[in-house]
């Protein structure tokens, strides 16, 4: 069975007709082909699939794309703007938060959120916040890190 | 693992939804699916259809009146903890939402679906591949459960972190099917089976939408403890919540203390109050109170940690979760 669904994605409204059994991951990856999001464990566990849905983060392996007909979706390609790294991937990359990458997209879809919501989380907010995403690489220190100095906090060791 | 090919509907009235689950064969309802969708992926469940609430605004209300909160089933765990009436009046129920799954799935899973939540084994919740080594056990429509060796019922655990909460504070569910709607308290919708563990899942037909929260007399203090192996994102090993009220001298008045993890369905203590009622809240008699607790609490080896473990660990979740209500240190 197939569907018409209709997604702002990145900014760019699409409208698509998608199997209704696809997840959302598939729909970003397969149809539109915006691989920067990523298939980790594609049941709900790790948070490499990670998305903003008006603006919350949500992994996109969970959902199934017929429901998020009418949705606004940012994925990591839509965080540059201009050709320009936001503030969070510039710092990602200052701090060593990024080492093979494949968690990246999700933790910097949710400190996206964090941030918008509270400028200036502390340590344990910081780390309830991505409580959903595991990064295999960095031990979490330089992600933390990075996020702190977004925030403008230092942080207690 | 893709998910295999199924139909979908997304009705806009609860009559129509009822109307279609009792109408086609072998459908599933989908609420925010964070569970469902992995019971797809390893094909433990294969609908024909998938029957979406999405589109059904009165599950979506919150309501608030004198002496009772009133949720629709597709509320959201994220809004139950955003909500300051809630952390106010019922705040174990907001502990017990923010214990769920990890923030990003919060987001989209539902009150009616953790309530509604299958039961939990090492040997159910893997890939249809992981599974096929082994043959069928008795839930996946095999003669005997792979746990026991040989019985024919199941035993896998209920793994939810909200019913227990909700049964303490003796919350009650709506339900609809073709015969209308009615109200059954939240505890009578378990049946203790681990093959299908509540009255939806044994086939009636029903629509979980509403969940009837009382707030407790003045004085009663509530609370949700959860052990996990993951503290990040885990489901319960044990998890207990403990309902209680103390007296002008600081007597136990009233308990209750209900558990998950450890069994087919929430294990509801009641000896617990003949235990504790009129006792002072001293470290002693909470540590006898919860060990006499742990004894009623019969896990099998349906997750990676022994039974004899589970149980000791019950015994300090529930110890934990009584001091903490009472406001002792352990
Ligand atoms: C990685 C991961 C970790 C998790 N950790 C936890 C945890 O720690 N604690 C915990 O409790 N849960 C956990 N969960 C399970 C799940 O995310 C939550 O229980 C959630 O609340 C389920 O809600 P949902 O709306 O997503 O349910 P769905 O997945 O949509 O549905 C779950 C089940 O309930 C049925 N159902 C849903 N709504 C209704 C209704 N209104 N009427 C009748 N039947 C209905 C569905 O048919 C299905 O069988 C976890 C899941 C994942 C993937
Ligand atoms: S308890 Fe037994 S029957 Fe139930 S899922 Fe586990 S192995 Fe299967
Ligand atoms: S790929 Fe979606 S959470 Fe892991
Ligand atoms: S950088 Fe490799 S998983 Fe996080």
């Amino acid at each position: 069975m197939k569907k018409v669904i209709k997604l702002t994605v990145n900014g760019m409204e699409k409208e698509l007709l998608v199997d209704v059994h696809s997840t959302l991951l598939d729909v970003l990856r397969e149809d539109l082909g915006l691989k920067g999001t990523k298939k980790g464990c594609n049941q709900g566990e790790c948070g490499a699939c990670t998305v903003l849905i008006d603006g919350n983060p949500v992994p996109s392996c969970s959902l199934l794309a017929v429901k998020a007909d009418g949705k606004d979706v940012l994925t990591i390609e839509g965080v540059a703007e201009a050709g320009k790294l936001h503030a969070i991937q510039e710092v990602f990359n200052e701090k060593g938060a990024i080492q093979c990458g494949f968690c990246t997209p999700g933790m910097i879809l949710v400190t996206k959120k964090l941030l918008d919501d509270n400028p200036n989380p502390d340590e344990q907010e910081i780390k309830e916040a991505i409580a959903g995403n595991i990064c295999r690489c960095t031990g979490y220190a330089q992600i933390i890190e990075a996020i702190m100095a977004l925030a403008g906090r230092k942080q207690v060791r | 693992m893709r998910l295999n090919e199924f139909d979908y509907y997304d009705p806009a009235t609860l009559e129509e939804a009822v109307e279609l689950l009792n109408q086609k064969a072998n459908g599933a309802i989908i609420a925010g699916g964070s569970d469902l969708l992995v019971a797809l992926k390893q094909k433990l469940q294969t609908p024909n259809y998938l029957l979406s609430l999405d589109k059904i605004p009165s599950l979506k209300k919150v309501k608030f009146t004198e002496n009772k909160l009133t949720l629709g089933s597709m509320v959201t765990l994220d809004d139950i903890i955003k909500s300051s009436l809630i952390q106010e009046k019922l705040p174990a129920l907001k502990q017990a939402a923010w214990e769920v799954a990890s923030p990003l799935l919060r987001y989209q899973a539902t009150i009616g679906g953790n309530l509604c939540l299958n039961t939990r084994c090492r040997f159910y919740n893997q890939t249809s591949f992981w599974r096929s080594t082994r043959g069928p056990c008795f839930k996946t429509g095999g003669k005997s459960c792979h746990v026991t060796g040989t019985e024919e019922r199941c035993y896998a655990a209920f793994c939810a972190d909200i019913p227990p909460v909700l049964i303490a504070y003796g919350a009650r569910i709506n339900l609809a099917g073709m015969q209308g709607a009615r109200t059954i308290s939240l505890a009578d919708f378990y049946n203790g089976e681990g093959r299908f563990p509540n009255v939806i899942a044994a086939g009636s037909g029903e629509i979980l939408t509403g969940i009837e929260i009382p707030f407790p007399q003045t004085g009663v203090k509530s609370v949700y403890r959860k052990f996990r192996l993951r503290d990040s994102i885990d489901y319960p090993l044990v998890g207990a919540a403990v309902a209680l009220k103390l007296d002008a001298q600081n007597k136990i008045e009233m308990i209750t203390l209900s558990c998950t993890g450890t069994a087919s369905g929430p294990v509801n203590i009641k000896s617990i109050n003949e235990v504790l009622r009129g006792a002072v809240l001293k470290p002693e008699a909470i540590w006898d109170a919860a060990a006499a607790a742990a004894v009623e609490l019969h896990p099998l080896k349906t997750s990676l940690v022994s039974p004899r473990y589970k149980r000791d660990i019950s015994r300090v979740v529930i110890a934990e979760a009584i001091a903490t209500a009472g406001g002792v240190t352990l």
